[in-house]
């Protein structure tokens, strides 16, 4: 009894619900014989995984979906040991090199080469290559990426890589330019909504059409998050109407949380209540990122038109910063700092002018 | 004997305060006053009343004596003159006699005294007679003044005061000594026939003394100072009117002579101007006219009153805390440093300062170290003594209210200035002056005493070296000192010159040869040889008996306290007089616990062959059978000397000898061991005072000129580290004679020790410590170089703290909360902008560039900078909290492994990395399996466990999972019946359930047991195989019989046979074991798998087994 998200995931090219131009190329990239690097992005929930598993079915057959985790131990030049799961079936290798931090070097050169270097054993395999998946490919290390550079010519007869990424933005242009580029756009609210409708009556749910329209327009387009809602609702719920509300996730409540409490009052000792929240956040691993778009979506409500723009302005300031930087909290409370003296400022109608 | 002396001086403190009035009363013009005054001091100061006393009677010869008067104090004086007498006469065979005697002798200046002291003698008797008169009239209160310009002018040390010297040193001991006071009294009052004995005595010797002062100028010698706190203390006395009784006075009188009885029995030529007569000093003494009118013109203010101490309670923190705490006053603008006035020398002499609060343009040190260079004095605390209050902004309560209830003087910094301007060289003829002048005499008297002692000792020394040259023969080399400051050191030089030079260190030379050489830690010094002392009775009795102070029931004892006060000196020369011959073992000595236990047998139980035989004829000391066992720098044991702490304290625990161990921190939980098994002895830094004159008589010995203050900076400056600041003068000799305030202070900082500030001092000092407060001079590398105590915690810190504080840039807004609330978050918006500066920059640090060239810049952007916005009182924000920075980090760590886990499991089944996993995932399972169990409790555990399997979660990802809820999922909020978690523990626990894969560092070791037959692999592969199509269909078919098939194949019992088997084939290669790749059971292919396994160096570990293991 896997959750729906799981248990209704299209497997094929074919059962795909939507962007069927993608699938139409992919069939045909799977077809032709002569597989390219794919560099697929978009934002998560969008179906990258699910294209490229149907893909890779496409090329090798029922067979690839027989997968396993093997745990590799990597050691360093500093000798330490780093553990690291792959995820591989008979015909393809899945990993995570982010999943090591600063070490995916190590990984991506000693597995990939080590990959590359062995031809395909199972001669009954369609494909001369293996396909490589690496996960998270925008969190690459420069150095991890500059070693993918050349094992991607030189042993392209061996192997071939898709790279999985939210955004191209972090990948080095030498990458860019030995990849065929896919972009799996977020499926718009619409298409959620007919997906949404799809997996509740497979499953028996009473269809409310409003609710799932709700349900996409709360998901941000994210597919996964919005099957998961739906289920949600529905586990919490027996009859589900219009109004019906969504629960939102924890750190979602959380956050809201501290926007009501920087906007109620502004004062030092607020910034340090909303430190110990913005601490407990992090600390239960929702990145300082989403922290920050989030809290900035939440604030823009409950201000004026007037500063909408400054605070949006500090906000991406500071998301910048966040990525520049090391210890994230320090950027986040910039960012509440700021806000508070720029709310205080405007509610005041004084500027400061510290040379009266 | 010794204790004796102690405890006779001892109890002069407590007649102190009623004679401090005498130097009033002193109507006589000239020399004589002024040494009266002298007495009073030395009255109020229990250490060094002595001397005083002795100066201040050949002074007092012009008012008559009444008759009465004279009788009782003589009779007083004698009584108590009496017990001196026995101690000293004592002391002097064991320590400095011999030096004594050879000194007259040897010295032409020691005769001409002798002959000159006993022309005086007579004469002496009675000025004495007469300062009594004076003081009980106290008719001259303006005298003094007087008296004391001609004083101040000859201030400086005179080699010619050969006399003084031997009587200092007398004094010196008994005044270091005085462990109990009150004793002393009693007896010297029942003693009656020594009285008269004294008598005699005193009239002989005294006269000489007042001749040859006068004659010689000696009076320039006493004017050194010895006790600053002294006179400090006297000041006060002055102002307050005058209570002391007669009585009282003749008490002070007849301790006094007591002292100089003590001197003369000792040795003869050492006559000195004591100051007999106690005037009733309560009296104000008065200044000279000008000097007044300098004092009257000073501009006072008007202290504001202490805030009410009762009645408000509530409103008290907020004067205290609030704005006006904080440095409300706007900044003037910081004055320069050569703005400052410049005065004469020494023109604060005598006077008592106390800075409080803010202020405007001074810093506080600034003006602490002003007051110190005019020679003036520096407390921290009011008191009735305090001469001016030097105020500032937002003074404290406390300190307002003792200025209220002192009525002391309060300037302010004009004033300070103004006073600085004004006042004469050394004070002029203030009362407060004269005083000072005195005691300065009297120190430099003490100090030539020792300078001369020690010369008498070191001669003793070379004639007992080499018994054959005559030591007269170095007369004719020539000084070796060219400046020659007195004839009495460059004799002593000569002396050494002859001998060759003397290329001991200072600090060997000038180390402590007598146990009243030790500059305090006296009642710990006397501990430690009473300890000694009754080492081989504790040792018959077996250690059982505490004794006094305990210290009976140990074997060994510690010594501990910071470095350069004498510690090791100590426990040697103790261990030295005590008669015990040492065996020292030190830090340079490897101390491992072999070496201790093996190495220190042969010492535990044996005695010393010194005992029975000596080299070089020298006579055999039968008491030196006694071994003492001295460890030095125990806390130094370390890396090297595994176990030697552990070894060490047990040897205390069944020594045969006494043990002296000594370390710097006995605080150190290395030094643990040492409980219980060890006396411990605590040594304490000597106060500036006591360090002082030592170090004066080093100076003077060697010709180098340093005046008191100089002497007290370098003090303080080291912290009172005798050692370090010998050093030093023992460096400022080289190039020079004298030593300048300013020289000093920039030696003293040039040797400044530094000290590592803590984190939480760190921020307590940028943020509220004023730094930045325009009067405090403080420059940015300063306020810099608070970061580099700590680079890495410094803006953890600050960042946690910064908060904290009420910022000081906000209070010109105390009008207005408003827009005082909006600078606030100006302020500390900045202050979080400029923090998230420093972290871009120590990304660039610490990140892949390594530039640690930008540390600098850190500093000033993570750690300067954002004080510079909020700095202010830190007052009503609790504590300085430590960084929660780090535990917060660690325990993102520790959530970031446990997401990971949970994702590497459900892996199989979710595409999600593990951010989304987290995001969208985790609150949907933390419904599903957590609150389903909290809220319906165990019908919900099949389900959960049905749920939990399809994800391949095991029972410690759902801890996990409740870890990771947040906010109104927190652990907190989740209460679950344990009824329903036991029934789902109980539940899980007894199903098997499909197992994702094994972390390789999950799979156990093998036991070495395991049967040594190979599996059959062939069964192996096949049943693998059949198993992981069975799984792949599973998998792709969705079926629900997944669990199912699942668990056949990954039963935990299995999977340990499995690794055993694994472990058999792998030739119990267990570590390879681990590397060797873990399976899912899922989808495994045997065939290639294994395969691929073998190929793989690193998975070497027969991955066979490891598949296998899956199963």
């Amino acid at each position: 009894m896997a959750l729906l998200v799981d248990k209704h995931r299209p497997r094929t090219l074919d059962t795909l619900t939507y962007h069927p131009d993608l699938s139409d190329r992919l069939r045909s990239l799977a077809a032709s014989g002569d597989f390219p690097h794919l560099l697929i992005y978009g934002p998560s929930g969008a179906g990258k995984k699910t294209r490229i598993t149907a893909t890779l079915r496409a090329l090798y057959g029922p067979g690839v979906e027989k997968i396993k985790i093997d745990s590799r131990v990597f050691q360093t030049s500093s000798n330490r040991k780093l553990e690291f799961n792959i995820v591989s079936s008979n015909y393809h290798l899945e990993i995570t090199p982010s999943d090591v931090g600063n070490y995916d070097r190590v990984v991506v050169q000693d597995l990939l080469k080590e990959v590359a270097q062995t031809q395909q054993v199972d001669l009954a395999a369609k494909q001369r290559f293996k396909v490589v998946v690496i996960n998270e490919a925008d969190h690459l290390t420069r150095d991890a990426q500059a070693a993918l550079r050349r094992t991607m010519e030189k042993y392209s007869p061996n192997l071939r890589l898709i790279l999985l990424a939210n955004s191209t933005s972090n990948i080095i242009a030498p990458i860019r330019s030995r990849c065929l580029l896919v972009r799996v756009a977020a499926p718009t609210e619409e298409e959620i909504a007919v997906v949404l409708a799809k997996v509740g009556r497979k499953e028996g749910y009473k269809g409310c059409e409003p609710l799932e329209q709700r349900i996409a327009k709360e998901s941000g387009r994210n597919l996964r998050r919005a099957l998961l809602m739906f289920e949600a609702v529905h586990a919490q719920n027996d009859n589900v109407t219009e109004k019906t509300p969504i629960p939102p996730p924890d750190w979602e409540a959380l956050i809201e949380v501290i926007a009501k409490e920087i906007i109620e009052e502004r004062s030092p000792a607020r910034i340090l209540q909303a430190r110990a929240k913005l601490y407990d956040l992090l600390t239960h691993c929702i990145p300082a990122t989403t922290i920050l778009k989030t809290l900035t979506f939440k604030l823009m409500p409950k201000i004026d038109d007037a500063i909408k723009a400054e605070i949006v302005k500090w906000s991406a300031f500071y998301e910048h910063r966040i990525r520049m930087g090391s210890k994230v909290i320090f950027h986040l409370e910039a960012f509440v700092a700021k806000f508070m003296r720029i709310y205080e400022g405007h509610l005041t109608g004084m500027d400061m002018d510290w040379d009266d | 004997m010794p204790s004796d002396i102690r405890s006779f001086f001892g109890g002069k403190p407590s007649s102190a305060p009623a004679e401090t009035p005498k130097p009033t009363a002193t109507k006589t013009k000239g020399r004589g006053r002024p040494r009266k005054i002298v007495e009073d001091d030395d009255d109020d100061d229990e250490v060094e009343e002595v001397k005083p006393a002795k100066k201040a009677t050949p002074k007092k010869k012009q008012p008559e004596p009444e008759p009465t008067l004279e009788e009782t104090t003589a009779d007083d004086f004698f009584g108590k003159g009496s017990k001196p007498k026995r101690s000293e006469a004592v002391r002097p065979k064991t320590r400095s006699k011999p030096a004594a005697e050879e000194t007259p002798k040897k010295a032409v200046n020691g005769k001409k005294a002798e002959t000159e002291t006993n022309g005086g003698r007579s004469s002496g008797r009675k000025k004495k007679d007469t300062s009594y008169v004076e003081l009980d009239d106290d008719d001259f209160p303006d005298d003094d003044n007087d008296v004391m310009d001609a004083d101040g002018a000859a201030d400086n040390f005179k080699s010619d005061a050969k006399v003084g010297r031997r009587a200092g040193d007398d004094y010196k001991e008994g005044s270091d000594d005085d462990d109990d006071k009150p004793l002393v009294p009693k007896r010297a009052e029942r003693s009656g026939k020594q009285k008269t004995l004294k008598d005699h005595d005193q009239d002989d010797f005294k006269p000489d003394t007042d001749i040859d002062m006068k004659d010689t100028n000696m009076d320039d010698d006493f004017l050194v100072p010895d006790d600053d706190e002294e006179i400090v203390e006297d000041k006060p006395a002055k102002k307050a009117p005058a209570k002391a009784s007669k009585k009282r006075k003749s008490v002070a009188l007849e301790e006094d002579e007591d002292e100089d009885d003590l001197e003369m029995d000792d040795v003869k030529p050492a006559a000195k101007k004591r100051a007999a007569p106690k005037k009733s000093k309560k009296e104000p003494v008065q200044d000279s006219a000008e000097i007044q009118a300098i004092f009257d013109s000073i501009p006072t203010i008007e202290p504001p009153p202490p805030p009410p101490k009762s009645g408000e309670e509530g409103e008290k923190p907020k004067f205290k805390f609030g704005g006006q705490h904080a440095n409300s006053a706007a900044p003037v603008a910081a004055i320069d440093m050569s703005e400052l006035p410049q005065g004469q020398d020494n023109c604060l002499a005598g006077l008592t300062f106390v800075f409080t609060g803010q202020m405007g343009r001074l810093g506080r040190e600034q003006g602490q170290s002003l007051v110190k260079q005019y020679g003036g004095k520096v407390t921290t605390a009011p008191s009735k003594k305090t001469s001016y209050v030097v105020l500032g902004e937002d003074a404290g309560p406390k300190k307002l209210a003792t200025i209220q209830q002192h009525s002391l003087k309060v300037i302010n910094e004009e004033g300070l200035f103004e006073l600085i301007k004004r006042l004469p060289a050394n004070g002029g003829d203030s009362a407060a002056a004269d005083k000072n002048a005195e005691k300065l005499a009297k120190e430099a008297d003490n100090i030539r005493k020792a300078a001369e002692e020690m010369d008498k000792q070191e001669r003793a020394q070379l004639a007992a070296a080499k018994p054959k040259p005559k030591p007269q023969a170095s007369t004719n080399g020539q000084s070796a000192n060219g400046q020659s400051t007195s004839q009495q050191s460059s004799k002593g030089k000569e002396a050494a010159a002859a001998a060759g030079p003397d290329t001991r260190l200072w600090t060997v030379r000038y180390a402590p040869t007598q146990l009243t050489q030790i500059c305090g830690n006296k009642s710990q010094v006397d501990k430690l040889a009473r300890w000694l002392r009754a080492f081989p009775k504790n040792q018959r009795t077996g250690f059982k008996m505490g004794g006094a102070d305990g210290s009976g029931t140990h074997r060994a004892i510690i010594i501990h306290g910071p470095p350069g006060i004498g510690k090791t000196t100590a426990a040697h020369l103790v261990a030295k007089l005590e008669g015990y011959d040492i065996v020292e073992s030190n830090a340079s000595d490897t101390r491992s616990k072999k070496l201790v236990e093996t190495g220190l047998k042969g010492v535990l139980s044996t005695t010393s062959l010194m005992g029975y035989f000596a080299a070089d004829n020298s006579s055999v000391d039968a008491s030196k059978k006694k071994l003492v066992l001295i460890m030095d720098e125990v806390d130094g044991m370390s890396a090297g000397d595994r176990g030697g702490v552990g070894a060490l304290a047990a040897v205390c625990k069944k020594s045969q000898i006494p043990m002296i161990l000594i370390c710097n921190d006995r605080k150190l939980p290395k030094m643990k061991p040492f409980d219980y098994v060890t006396y411990d002895l605590p040594f304490r830094r000597p106060t500036t005072d006591m360090i002082r004159s030592r170090i004066s008589t080093i100076a003077f010995r060697e010709g180098l000129k340093i005046p008191p203050n100089v002497i007290n900076a370098l003090i303080e400056g080291s912290g009172a580290d005798i050692r370090q600041v010998v050093n030093m003068i023992s460096t400022a000799k080289i190039d020079s004679q004298t030593l300048s305030f300013e020289e000093g202070k920039d030696m003293s900082k040039a040797w400044e020790k530094h000290i590592v500030l803590k984190p939480w001092d760190m921020v307590a000092k940028i943020l509220g410590g004023g730094l930045f407060n325009p009067a405090a001079h403080s420059t940015l590398n300063e306020k810099q170089e608070l970061y580099f105590n700590d680079h890495e915690f410094a803006p953890l810190m600050l960042q946690e703290n910064y908060l904290g504080t009420n910022p000081a840039r906000t209070n010109k807004f105390n009008d207005n909360p408003r827009r005082k609330r909006l600078a606030t978050l100006d302020l500390v918006s900045k202050a979080a902008d400029s923090i998230s500066d420093g972290d871009l920059v120590d990304r660039m640090i610490h990140g892949s560039q390594q530039q640690w060239g930008l540390m600098p810049t850190h500093a000033m952007f993570s750690f300067v900078r954002p004080a510079s916005y909020i700095y202010g009182s830190l007052a009503g924000h609790g504590q300085t909290r430590f960084t929660a920075w780090l535990g917060k980090n660690s325990s993102q760590s520790k959530m970031v492994r446990i997401v990971k886990e949970i994702q590497g499991h459900m892996r199989l089944r979710v595409s999600a990395d593990r951010h989304e996993v987290r995001q969208t995932y985790l609150p949907l399972l933390f419904e599903r399996l957590v609150r389903a169990l909290e809220r319906e409790g165990k019908e919900a555990v099949p389900e959960i466990i049905a749920l939990m399997d399809s994800y391949f979660l095991t029972r410690e990802d759902w801890e996990g999972i409740l870890e990771l809820g947040v906010g109104e999922a927190g652990m907190e909020g989740v209460k679950i019946e344990s009824q329903a978690k036991a029934t789902f523990t109980r539940l899980y626990n007894q199903q098997s359930h499909p197992l994702p894969f094994m972390k390789a560092s999950q799979v156990l070791n093998p036991k070495r047991a395991p049967a040594k037959e190979r599996p059959d692999l062939e069964e192996a592969q096949e049943e693998s195989e059949e198993e992981a199509v069975d799984a792949a269909e599973a998998v792709a078919d969705d079926d629900e019989d997944v669990d199912l098939s699942k668990d056949k194949y990954v039963k935990q019992p299995k999977k340990r046979k499995a690794a055993a088997a694994g472990g058999a084939k792998a030739g119990a290669a267990s570590k390879k074991a681990r590397k060797g790749k873990a399976k899912v059971g899922v989808d495994d292919e045997d065939d290639e798998g294994e395969g691929e396994e073998e190929v793989k160096p690193k998975a070497g570990a027969k991955g066979k087994g490891k598949g296998r293991a899956k199963k």
